[in-house]
């Protein structure tokens, strides 16, 4: 079948069967492996996408359902000339990396949080990043790269 | 201490771009045009005999290309080390449910799956073990190997044995007015690594050689069993390791064997082939953290002197050895913990059973015994009525002290401080003693109870009597004055890439931007053992500062020759060198010089460990050249209406000598602890009848954010002079101590010993396990 959706901010029109979930779609169709296969099952939220803003598991999300919505991937955040973004930029100075495989979805866990709750407590942005398993860093150095980023785009606004 | 321009300052890692903008390439992401996709046929019964493989129809199939087994590869593919009794595919018998048994290439996913359902295995099912004391029973069915095709003969089911040897622990126990003699027992843990396992093989132009990208830990090592169950030389297998998605000890023997299937089936159909584990068949398939049981007696004197321990430990290997012989060796020189004794015993006796197979885990050994030591020195802290803190302050080792093995310690041992500085940052003195006193009631139903515990830890640093010790460093000054790195000691998530080159900046005296470390790869980098063991920072650390020193000392004479003074009058003021005459010149016009006068701007550099010698017969001898050493506390919050338990605050302090890269070891510390906070309260890999219970997140349960609170850790950074700008290892000890400081902080709130890992609700509520039907469904789903 024929899925007309909005990717990453571009109208894009792709044909696949039916039964494709979303990850594989993005994957295998599209070329988009910032989005990772962790578990298959929805639990480990390594393929964590937003769908018109929510964050959900592509890996349980079928393609047809993202017919004529909007998608935002790992791909999608960045600046338009391709650097980080704020976000991004504190995941790397507050060692939220380590493997980088969990890395993608717990940016767009954090993406979907801050759209939502501008000025969440820590315990907010863990319950935000709670789909998101991380083996790595003990989730510790996220969670400040993510408050980090509330606070300065707070300030941002109050400067403007 | 001195200060460095970038050791030890805020440094990002050097490949968190790519990853947070999603551009690094794991193996999964890798895809070519006439790419085959692959799969491994695995056993569904934990013991049998393979009486046929037909794979006539299955290659009848229309896009199947080739199917393989044991008889595709030398020696039937046979490898493992120490023991090598593992095959490539299983050959003759299957000895754990999953084991491979052959592996197919298909053009697509749709035929790979007919041939799965279409090849004909005929098994015929032996009797099995699932428990280590049966295991020892002369009656038992031999899991290992029969004397007839047996390499190294182990003794019926056991595997091999371990000792440590300190006087006589049985008499001096028998002394001591004060013994401890109690039992523990720990589970098999998961690696969970957020990546599943995957190998991308390209052939080589007339099938010659191979090409293998692998998410494994150690690339040497892969391609040395490749070369060996191949049949190829060294020069026509190349491994090359992409960003590896997490290993924590578990991306070896299982990747070596997935390697090894899909080179094969590159090298059959000259096309590549790709083999990604799915979730259930990685959890399924892939080895465990060993299971041991623990019987520990502890003496000592009233006052709180420990006199002696005697240990008996077995360890659970499963249906291979893979690696548990050493870890088993680990755990035997750990099982004592960080004490003095005037007499020490530890036995140790490793097991195979039919329950899956165990190997490297973080920790390797020592998280097993540490969560037994340090609970017993809970349960003899509260019999002789001592502050925790204070009997192992008592106890433990200092400088100059010479271990049970009889091992005498440097002047680095910095446990006394991590044990003081853990007390102050956790306010022990206060909470600890009102905690026990709330606590000394009976609770009354659903009261929430809050509790703090205490655990120590020493680490012996990198492989000890394991193997040859030594790294490998190179360094090249590029054309656009770019510098290229390599180490043979690989980066997984661990951030060792990053320590290197802050390092190799440090000696240069250049900024860490102009160098560069290309992906670990056996065609660029040279050999330098295995990734494991914490031992990246000390061996890579070291293996980095020779080779750096070469080349600095090559530019130093550069450009004392371009500014007509010596090597020695020479100042460093960033990149620039300054004569005595305050004349500066640039590292670009040294590089230029240098060329000049025909220097070659290369260097190549080994750092092997100091001598370590032990004496297997007699337990004795110097079993690692130096330890890391650590202290944990933890508080927690018990609903004793619901067993449930939460960590509510941690401090970790550990003795990690000069911290090289402070972001990173800060995660290292708050991740292993993570992983231990899942090991204590909630990990549980169940085998039942050979068959594991969960096979995927969904059932198996590792902490998510919610689970962990904010951690307080610090660093003891006593210089250890052996190690690189004075570190020490750091990447396994986060773990260990975890487990035991929560389970002591759970007995603080309740008053009640768990002495079983994890201490999940029904444990916590009522003491014991709530028997639950296992079941081999998800597993045989797992393996469809």
């Amino acid at each position: 079948m024929k899925i007309n959706f909005t990717l990453n901010g571009q109208w894009t029109e792709v044909e696949a069967p039916a039964d494709t979930p979303l990850l594989t779609l993005l994957r295998d169709f599209l070329g988009l492996t910032g989005t990772k296969m962790g578990c298959g099952i929805g639990e480990c939220g390594a393929c964590s996408v937003l769908l018109d803003g929510r964050l959900v598991n592509s890996c349980l999300v079928l393609a047809a359902q993202a017919d004529g919505r909007s998608v935002v991937t790992i791909e999608g955040v960045c600046q338009p000339d391709g650097s980080p973004s704020d976000l991004q930029q504190a995941f790397i100075q507050y060692g939220a990396v380590q493997c980088g495989f969990c890395t993608p979805g717990m940016v767009l866990a954090g993406e979907a949080l801050l759209a939502n709750n501008p000025q969440p407590s820590r315990y907010e942005i863990r319950e935000a990043i709670a789909g998101n398993l991380c083996r790595c860093t003990g989730y510790q150095q996220i969670v400040d790269a993510i408050e980090v980023t509330a606070k300065n785009r707070q300030e941002g606004k109050s400067h403007a | 201490m001195p200060d460095y321009a970038f050791v030890g300052k805020p440094a990002d890692r050097v490949d968190a771009l790519e990853k947070v903008l999603g551009t690094a390439k794991y193996v999964a992401d890798y895809s070519l045009p006439d790419m085959l996709v692959a799969r491994t046929f695995r056993s569904a019964l934990p013991h049998a005999r393979i009486k046929r493989i037909d794979a006539s129809a299955a290659l009848k199939i229309p896009g199947v290309l080739a199917v393989i087994t044991s008889e595709d590869f030398i020696d039937h593919g046979r490898f493992g080390y120490p023991l090598a009794d593992m095959f490539m595919l299983a050959y003759d018998r299957v000895r754990y449910v999953g084991d491979g048994i052959a592996s197919i290439a298909a053009e697509n996913e749709t035929a790979l799956q007919l041939a799965m359902d279409t090849l004909i295995v005929e098994l015929e099912e032996l009797p099995a073990v699932f428990n280590m004391q049966e295991a020892l029973s002369p009656k038992a069915p031999v899991i290992g190997e029969t004397p007839n095709d047996a390499v190294e003969m182990p003794r019926g089911n056991l595997l091999t044995q371990y000792i440590v040897r300190k006087g006589d622990a049985q008499d001096e126990l028998a002394q001591c007015p004060v013994i401890l003699d109690e039992e523990y027992t720990t589970m098999h843990q998961e690696h969970a690594y957020l990546e599943p396992e995957g190998v991308f093989a390209v052939p080589w132009p007339e099938k010659t050689g191979v090409t293998v990208y692998a998410s494994c830990q150690s690339p040497f090592l892969n391609r040395a069993n490749m070369v060996k169950t191949l049949g190829l030389s060294e020069d026509n297998v190349r491994v090359i390791q992409p960003p590896v998605g997490g290993a924590f000890g578990g991306k070896d023997d299982t990747m070596y064997q997935l390697s090894a299937q899909a080179a094969k089936l590159a090298l059959v159909t000259g096309r590549p082939v790709k083999m990604v584990l799915p979730r259930e068949e990685s959890m399924i398939a892939s080895y465990k953290r060993d299971a041991m049981q623990m019987h520990l007696q502890i003496g000592a004197d009233t006052n709180g002197r420990l006199r002696a321990s005697r240990i008996h430990a077995t360890v659970d290997s499963g249906g291979y050895s893979s690696i548990t012989p050493f870890t088993a060796w680990r755990s035997s020189i750990h099982a004592m913990g960080p004490y003095r004794y005037d007499a020490c015993t530890v036995d140790t006796d490793v097991v195979y059973t039919n329950n899956g197979y165990s190997g490297a885990f973080r920790g390797f050994g020592n998280a097993e015994v540490c969560f037994a030591i340090e609970e017993a020195m809970d349960e003899l802290a509260l019999r002789l009525k001592r502050d925790p803190i204070d009997l192992r302050l008592q106890n433990c080792l200092r400088p100059g002290d010479t271990t049970a093995h009889g091992q005498k310690l440097g002047d680095d041992v910095a446990l006394a401080e991590c044990l003081e500085q853990v007390r102050r940052l956790s306010n022990w003195d206060v909470l600890y003693p009102e905690y026990l006193k709330q606590n000394s009631h009976p609770s009354h139903p659903g009261e929430i109870r809050k509790g703090m515990g205490v655990a120590a830890v020493f680490h012996g640093i990198s492989l000890g009597a394991e193997g040859a010790d030594f790294a490998v460093g190179t360094l090249e000054i590029n054309p656009d004055y770019s510098i290229t790195l390599t180490s043979g000691l690989t980066d997984y998530g661990t951030g060792s890439r990053t320590a290197f080159t802050l390092i190799a900046a440090e000696v240069l005296g250049v900024n860490p931007g102009r160098i560069v470390m290309p992906r670990p790869d056996t065609d660029n980098s040279q050999d330098s053992g295995p990734t494991v063991a914490s031992r990246a920072t000390v061996l890579g650390g070291n293996a980095t500062r020779v080779t750096a020193e070469q080349l600095a000392n090559l530019l130093n004479e550069a450009a004392a020759d371009l500014l007509g003074c010596t090597p020695e009058s020479l100042i460093r003021d960033g990149e620039l060198f300054v004569s005595p005459r305050e004349e500066p010149v640039s590292f670009e016009n040294v590089v230029d010089h240098a060329r000049r006068i025909g220097l070659t701007l290369t260097s190549r550099g080994r750092w092997s460990a100091p001598e370590i010698r032990w004496s297997m017969e007699k337990g004795q001898g110097k079993p690692y050249f130096a330890y890391h050493y650590g202290a944990q506390v933890a508080e927690v919050t018990v609903d004793t209406g619901t067993g449930k338990v939460e960590v509510t605050r941690f401090w970790a302090v550990h003795n990690t000598g000069k911290v090289i890269f402070p972001q990173g070891a800060y995660g290292q510390l708050y991740g292993g602890i993570t992983q231990g906070l899942g090991y204590a309260l909630m990990e549980r890999v169940d085998f039942d009848n050979g068959y594991l219970q969960a096979t995927n997140f969904d059932e198996y349960l590792i902490p998510t954010a919610l689970d962990v609170p904010d951690i307080t850790g610090a660093f003891v950074e006593k210089p250890f002079s052996p190690g690189p700008f004075g570190a020490k290892n750091l990447g396994e000890t986060g773990l260990v101590p975890a487990a035991p400081a929560i389970l002591n902080a759970i007995t603080n709130a309740t008053g009640r010993r768990i002495r079983s890992l994890p201490a999940n609700l029904e444990r916590v509520l009522i003491g014991k396990d709530l028997r639950k039907e296992g079941s081999s469904t998800a597993c045989k789903l797992g393996l469809k």
